[in-house]
């Protein structure tokens, strides 16, 4: 039974569940952390076969307690109270608990969310971003799962998160061109949906920038991925010195959820761009833990070490911190 | 609580004297809304009563209830059984089994029920071909997949005249948008395909390596990369034929899979058959030259004339579009498209003869005007729809969709040629129909609208007097010369009539006309009308304050003197200097008016309305600077709290939050808790500073003038606040600054705020009680963005993304508006949208029309279930604003129950008249009243048919309810239906809670556009079409439907009405997710996603209550 609750309080600790009494609202921070991130060394090659041992995860300063550890697509290990190490078991029946879509094996693997822009902007490259988006598709690591949504002025969830690669790339193929762009409002309706689903997840977004219909802000956006934990990476097709203002913004929100902007106008960059990306996922760790007891509401500040890496020659991309979620 | 008992107890001795004493338990259940006991009552009796229990409540059981009794050897009971299974089976669609039950009624001695023997002959029409599947001509062509095929050409009609062409840039000519050009380019594409379809039609790859797959590949733009086999991938080779392969939804994911498989790809393409209404040779008459390569839908689409034409007839029922056919050549008829497709619709030619408006005493007036007799009825119509480049017509069809008093005056003989020459003027062209859309707004509205007093008289706000003024001393600019001139010898209301019907001419903003139906709508629901002078005031004031008068529409208790304490306080505002502290002023105002506006409507104020508003009117015009501010927004909010009945030592933050949920004091309940939740969410997620904090700090600040201390944590509470906000550039770089169009006094008010310390405030001001009562006024932007939340929060839309994403989002309320342009007092309105252009869009002017605004701001976060669906810009704010406005507490069971029977009525007596040929005709008679005669007539010929479903599918709910008040009022439905008898035994025990204002009260939708007023109310008016200035908004407005569909399904499902404010916002949300509509007047597509919406809950409901209540 004590299992079972636990697992359930991870499971809202994932999907970020408000928890409400009968007669008054609760105010429950619900805060298990997700982070990813690289490692590379001073070439920009990534380090593998570090352990968590390695690491030294540091909020506001700050050292924090691991819960889980993984690295790249192999399944995540709990890390108990001496040391030690054991496989993460998922019951079926917490994930049904939680409404998610996922399965017990959601925690293996990466989520990866495609966020496709059907709108008129990209009306001349729309077929050979869908090739390049469908080779992206087919070339991913058989443990991730894959969602395809495009969106124009409104968002379409064209596949749902599956394993099926052929299932994913038919609702690609069925997407329909044209209208106007929304882009950061297809963004959030796709992080909102990404944060829905437990363990690792990222957004991908491809698109050639402008947006003439979002009602919301590119940094609002941002943020509600840092909080999540949801890297965001971007691929654009528009020349970066094009629309320096979109180059910005694809950069910082990028840049500040750990994940990374392309500038790709030929198909050929989109799949260069694309395999940067399956790369950066099979080289990346995630860890999880609880806060310690921080009285900093706003927000805090994320930082990884590397214990063993004294002289500071390795770099690691993370996202810089986020809010704590308070309902 | 009281509510419940009285009905409980009236109808129970109502009921007393007929009900079997086992059974009065049963009834007195049902009334009191414990239905599923209820139910369990009548199963145990199992007699009639039960049956026409699971029949009144639509329980699927109902049928077998009956079956059960009409194997009795009560020759009553079973003929009265099997009726109703004659009914119940037709409206489930089943004609077979309803024909079964008709033998056996025929049988046990029934009487007056026969199918129809005679068929109705069919309009002519032909088939065409349209090459490959219908489904991806559909997507090219933008048409939704569940239109039937008859009704596919004229779907595709409209969208080639609204859509296809546009002005050539260097001749009077026609282009074809990219929209057509496409649509062209993939018929080209189909008939390439349909060559390689050439076993049984069916495109065919039997191996990967053949040249039937180069051959396919080559025409849909792809190649393999990799040899065949699990390698292969297809790409693009050529750019444009892949985009229609794509678009088209050719399944090239298949056709891969295939390939890579080795197994058989199998397509079916055979062409498309499409009905073409009479034929395609009588539309080849209009053919120019022939060409004999050319498909029929090709030249087709090549002549927006001829689709007009199309889409003209197919309004017409089909007999009066034969006559029309018959009396005019295709080519004559094509020169007045433009005037059938917008007017058409009301035309009808029955036996002959058109029934004109006002028939019989304006016949000969109409015979006059087009020296054509309304006998006479294709000559009548041929010289009707080529008057005066429509005209005429514009002003036939705007009479003929109204009726009753308005009709009577406007319809006498004099009125009537008086006004038509006001309207037409001495230069005709460009006549109504010109335009895509129809320009013929303020003449719907003037004659939909136009107020008649009980004497027959129209209501004429003021008097004459203040119109006549008007037009002479135009203060806001000229009018019209020669109405200037006029008017100086103005005595009769018609005198203003006239000038009105002149102005509805034009195109340009008929600001007198905007002003007569503001003020007419607020004077609607007053006691006594406003006075002349009142009038006066509020014409001269029109500029500046006329958004705001749907304000005051909506409280008609509000006194003469309080309204035009209103007009002066909101002058008095207006003219502060002081940029920054009249956006202060004007927004704790605003948003104080807001809140009065949601306590009165939801009838939560227990004193007089003057009272609740009068520290509002006053007090604050008179603040001078921040601190009087703050303590006139503090005294008003206190006095609003104590007249709405909060306890004064109430904490005033969960006091108003429970008030602005609209539920009355003393509520708790599941749904009560959860709407609070959901309020409280929203205030978080922007961050706001709740009103018992800033009052605690207020009180604080005054406490050492009392001896006392300050209290540090309090203060330290609203830094934390504070500094948690991250100020909305931040993050931006210069060139993103540099984009953004506007937003100066709304970021320098959010910086303010940034910027304000406290802590330090306080620390400086030390113990000099002076100096912190001074520190009250640096209160006062947070205590308005709080208050401005509260109104956002009242209305925030299902899922409310925009309020959950962006912190700022209500701080950002810009009540200034773009430099240059004073928008404070006018409607609220979306700024911002899209990126780089500001911090996220926001909402700029008062908080007049803030539901709309907030609504129309979140649309486009809501999610399409189906690729390709069209989400209507108008139309889906206005039925997120009706499904959030309005609120339940007070809707009574026997409310929600009496509303459903209505709508359940209407659909089973059009049922019945399938069989009885005397109802069926006062049925479509009444129906004609709502529905227009074309729709009218094709519901008659399902009906004749015994389509039953096919029938209902043409109405909606709305014209189902009205249908069936209207006949049971008239008493033209006494069929011995149990619903009619239900609804006629209801309205006899409680005829002020089932009268048909507090029904209107209960289910109505708000109506800001066309009644000036957000106060929820049923017009039963035509649905009208899209209208050119309003586009759809006018046209949603009159949509109805949604919420009396919502309400019969509520009680199908045992819901309280309570659960209606939660459920109603999240069935609205899961209704515009299923709409998949082909064009703004799709209203069928809208039904098909509320029923589908109904079979979820219903499905829903019978999995958590295992297929019971």
């Amino acid at each position: 039974m004590r299992k079972f609750a636990a697992l359930l309080l991870l499971a809202a600790a994932v999907l970020g569940l408000t928890l409400y009494a009968q007669d008054a609202v609760f105010k429950v921070k619900v805060d298990m952390v997700v982070l990813s991130f690289t490692v590379t060394d001073s070439k920009g090659k990534y380090v593998n076969g570090l352990k968590y041992t390695d690491f030294r995860v540091l909020e506001d300063g700050i050292v924090q307690k691991l819960a889980t550890f993984a690295e790249g697509n192999r399944p995540p290990v709990q890390i108990l109270d001496d040391g030690s190490t054991k496989p993460l078991a998922i019951a079926d029946n917490a994930a049904k608990e939680g409404e998610l879509k996922g399965s017990s094996d959601a925690f293996v693997g990466t989520n990866v969310f495609v966020l496709f822009d059907t709108s008129n902007y990209m009306y001349r490259s729309f077929v050979y971003a869908s090739d390049a988006i469908a080779d992206f598709v087919r070339g991913l690591d058989k443990a991730d799962s894959v969602a395809v949504y495009t969106f124009s002025r409104n968002l379409t969830r064209a596949a749902d998160l599956t394993r099926d690669r052929n299932f994913a790339i038919a609702g690609l193929r069925k997407a329909v061109a044209g209208d106007d762009s929304a882009l950061y409002n297809g963004l959030l309706l796709t992080l909102r949906d990404a944060a829905k689903v437990p363990g690792r997840k990222v957004v991908i977004v491809f698109s050639n920038g402008p947006d003439n219909g979002s009602m919301v802000a590119p940094d609002d956006v941002r943020s509600v991925a840092e909080d999540e934990g949801i890297p965001i990476y971007v691929i654009s097709t528009a020349e970066v010195n094009k629309d320096p203002i979109s180059s910005g913004v694809f950069r910082r929100i990028a840049g500040r959820t750990g994940g990374k902007a392309y500038f790709a106008k030929t198909w050929q960059k989109q799949v260069e761009a694309f395999e940067s990306i399956r790369e950066d996922l099979g080289n990346s760790y995630t860890i999880t833990y609880y806060p310690q007891t921080n009285p900093n509401d706003g927000f805090r500040k994320i930082a990884v070490e590397i214990k063993s890496d004294a002289a500071k020659k390795l770099r690691v991309r993370a996202r810089p911190g986020y809010r704590p979620r308070t309902s | 609580m009281r509510t419940h008992c009285t009905l409980f107890l009236t109808v129970a001795l109502l009921s007393a004297t007929s009900l079997q004493a086992d059974l009065r338990k049963a009834r007195d259940l049902e009334l009191a809304g414990s239905i599923r006991a209820a139910e369990q009552e009548y199963k145990a009796d199992g007699g009639i009563a039960y049956a026409e229990f699971l029949e009144r409540r639509h329980h699927p059981g109902a049928a077998a209830a009956y079956e059960k009794l009409a194997a009795s050897s009560d020759a009553n009971l079973k003929r009265q059984s099997l009726r109703r299974l004659i009914v119940l089976a037709l409206l489930e669609g089943n004609k077979q089994a309803a024909e079964g039950h008709l033998s056996k009624y025929l049988a046990a001695g029934g009487t007056n029920l026969s199918f129809s023997a005679t068929t109705r002959p069919a309009a002519s029409s032909g088939l065409i071909e349209i090459p490959g599947p219908i489904r991806s001509f559909s997507r090219m062509a933008a048409l939704s997949p569940d239109l039937t095929p008859d009704e596919l050409l004229g779907a595709l009609a409209r969208n080639v005249v609204t859509n296809g062409y546009q002005a050539a840039g260097n001749n009077e000519g026609l282009d074809q948008t990219e929209y057509l050009k496409l649509v062209y380019r993939y018929l080209s594409q189909a008939k390439e395909l349909e060559k390689l379809a050439t076993t049984n039609q069916t495109i065919t790859i039997e191996q990967c390596d053949s040249t039937q797959t180069g051959e396919l590949l080559k025409v849909l733009g792809y190649r393999m990369r990799g040899a065949c086999g699990g390698d292969l991938v297809l790409e693009t080779v050529n750019a444009s034929r892949a985009f229609l392969t794509i678009d088209s939804g050719f399944p090239l994911s298949d056709l891969e899979t295939a390939l890579k498989t080795g197994k058989p790809f199998a397509y079916d393409y055979k062409p498309t058959k499409v009905p073409v209404l009479y034929g395609p040779t009588y539309w080849n008459e209009t053919k120019e030259k022939d060409k004999p390569e050319q498909l029929f839908i090709e030249f087709f689409m090549s002549d927006p004339q001829l689709c007009r034409l199309y889409l003209g007839l197919s309004k017409l029922d089909a007999s009066t579009a034969e006559d029309l056919k018959k009396a005019m050549p295709v080519q004559r008829l094509r020169a007045f498209s433009h005037v059938l497709d917008f007017f058409g619709g009301m035309l009808q030619i029955r036996n002959g003869k058109v029934a004109v408006p006002g028939d019989p005493r304006s016949a000969a007036v109409w015979t006059d005007l087009l020296a054509a007799n309304p006998d006479n009825g294709p000559a009548f119509l041929e010289k009707l729809i080529s008057k005066d480049d429509g005209w005429l017509a514009a002003y036939f069809e705007s009479l003929s969709r109204i009726s009753g008093p308005t009709l009577d005056y406007l319809s006498e003989p004099n009125r009537l040629r008086r006004f038509y020459l006001a309207l037409r003027g001495k230069i005709t062209s460009p006549g109504p129909a010109r335009p895509v859309f129809r320009a013929s707004t303020d003449l719907m509205l003037l004659t939909s609208r136009l107020r008649m007093e009980p004497n027959g008289k129209p209501h004429i706000p003021g008097g004459v007097e203040n119109w006549r003024n008007l037009f002479i001393n135009h203060p806001h600019g000229k009018y019209d010369g020669k109405l200037t001139k006029s008017a100086q010898g103005w005595k009769d209301p018609d005198d203003l009539l006239e000038a009105l019907f002149a102005l509805s001419r034009k195109a340009v903003d008929n600001e007198p006309l905007k002003m007569f139906l503001s003020l007419s709508d607020l004077n609607r629901g007053r006691k006594e009308p406003l006075s002349s002078a009142t009038v006066d005031r509020m014409i001269k004031d029109w500029k500046l304050l006329g958004a705001q008068y749907a304000a005051l529409a909506e409280m008609p208790e509000l006194s003469e003197k309080s309204i035009l304490q209103f007009l002066t306080a909101a002058t008095t505002l207006n003219g502060i200097g002081d940029i920054q502290f009249r956006a202060d002023a004007v927004g704790c105002f605003q948003a104080l008016e807001a809140i009065t506006q949601i306590l009165n409507r939801n009838r939560l104020l227990t004193v007089p309305l003057d009272a609740a508003f009068e520290p509002i009117l006053t007090q604050i015009p008179l603040a001078k600077n921040p601190r009087d501010l703050f303590d006139a927004v503090r005294a008003s909010i206190r006095n609003l709290l104590k007249s709405a009945g909060a306890d004064e030592k109430a904490d005033p933050q969960i006091a108003m939050l429970g008030l602005l949920s609209g539920a009355a004091k003393g509520v708790e309940d599941d749904t009560h808790r959860v709407l609070i939740a959901e309020m409280q969410k929203v205030f978080d997620a922007q961050r706001l500073v709740s009103l018992k904090t800033i009052f605690d700090i207020d009180d604080n600040l005054e406490a050492p003038s009392n001896g006392g201390k300050t209290n540090v944590a309090l203060v330290n509470r609203l830094s934390g606040r504070i500094t948690d906000q991250q100020p909305p550039r931040s993050s931006l770089s210069g060139a993103e600054r540099n984009a953004m169009a506007f937003g100066y006094w709304v970021d320098k008010h959010i910086e303010n705020e940034r910027k304000t310390n406290f802590r330090a405030i306080v620390d400086k001001a030390g113990t000099d009680p002076v100096k912190l009562k001074e520190a009250r006024g640096q209160l006062t932007s947070f205590l308005r963005d709080t208050i401005v939340g509260m109104a956002y929060i009242h209305y925030a839309p299902p899922g409310a993304q925009i309020l959950f994403t962006n912190p700022h989002f209500v701080r950002s309320h810009d009540f200034l508006g773009v430099q240059g342009s004073n928008q404070t007092w006018r409607t609220t309105e979306v700024f911002g949208t899209g990126w780089p252009s500001s911090a996220g869009g926001r909402l700029v002017g008062s908080l007049v029309s803030l539901p709309y605004a907030l609504a129309e701001a979140e649309q486009n976060f809501l999610i399409p279930t189906r690729e390709q669906a069209l989400i209507w810009g108008d139309l889906v704010p206005q039925m997120i604003v009706s499904a959030k406005v309005p609120r339940y507490w007070r809707v009574t069971p026997a409310q929600l129950h009496f509303t459903s029977l209505h709508y359940r009525a209407g659909e089973s007596i059009l049922a019945e008249a399938a069989l009885d040929a005397s109802l069926r005709t006062k049925a479509i008679a009444a129906l004609m009243r709502y529905a227009p005669p074309a729709r009218s007539e094709a519901v008659n010929a399902y009906l004749e048919a015994g389509k039953v479903t096919d029938a209902l599918d043409l109405v909606t709910p709305s014209e189902a309810f009205n249908m069936a008040a209207y006949m049971i009022q008239a008493n033209e439905a006494n069929t011995g239906s149990p619903l009619v008898a239900e609804i006629q035994r209801l309205r006899q025990a409680l005829p002020q809670e089932l009268s048909a204002a507090a029904i209107s009260q209960a289910f109505g939708t708000p109506k800001p556009t066309l009644a000036n007023s957000y106060q929820p109310q049923l017009l039963s008016l035509r649905t009208f079409p899209t209208l050119m200035g309003y586009s759809s908004r006018i046209l949603a407005e009159s949509w109805e439907s949604s919420n009396i569909y919502f309400a019969a399904l509520a009680d199908e499902l045992g819901m309280k009405p309570a659960e209606l404010n939660v459920q109603i916002p999240q069935w609205t949300k899961l209704a515009v997710e299923k709409i998949f509509a082909t064009h703004l007047e799709d209203w069928p597509a809208l039904l098909r996603s509320l029923r589908l919406v109904g079979q979820e809950m219903r499905q829903s409901s019978k999995q958590t209550q295992q297929g019971s209540y």
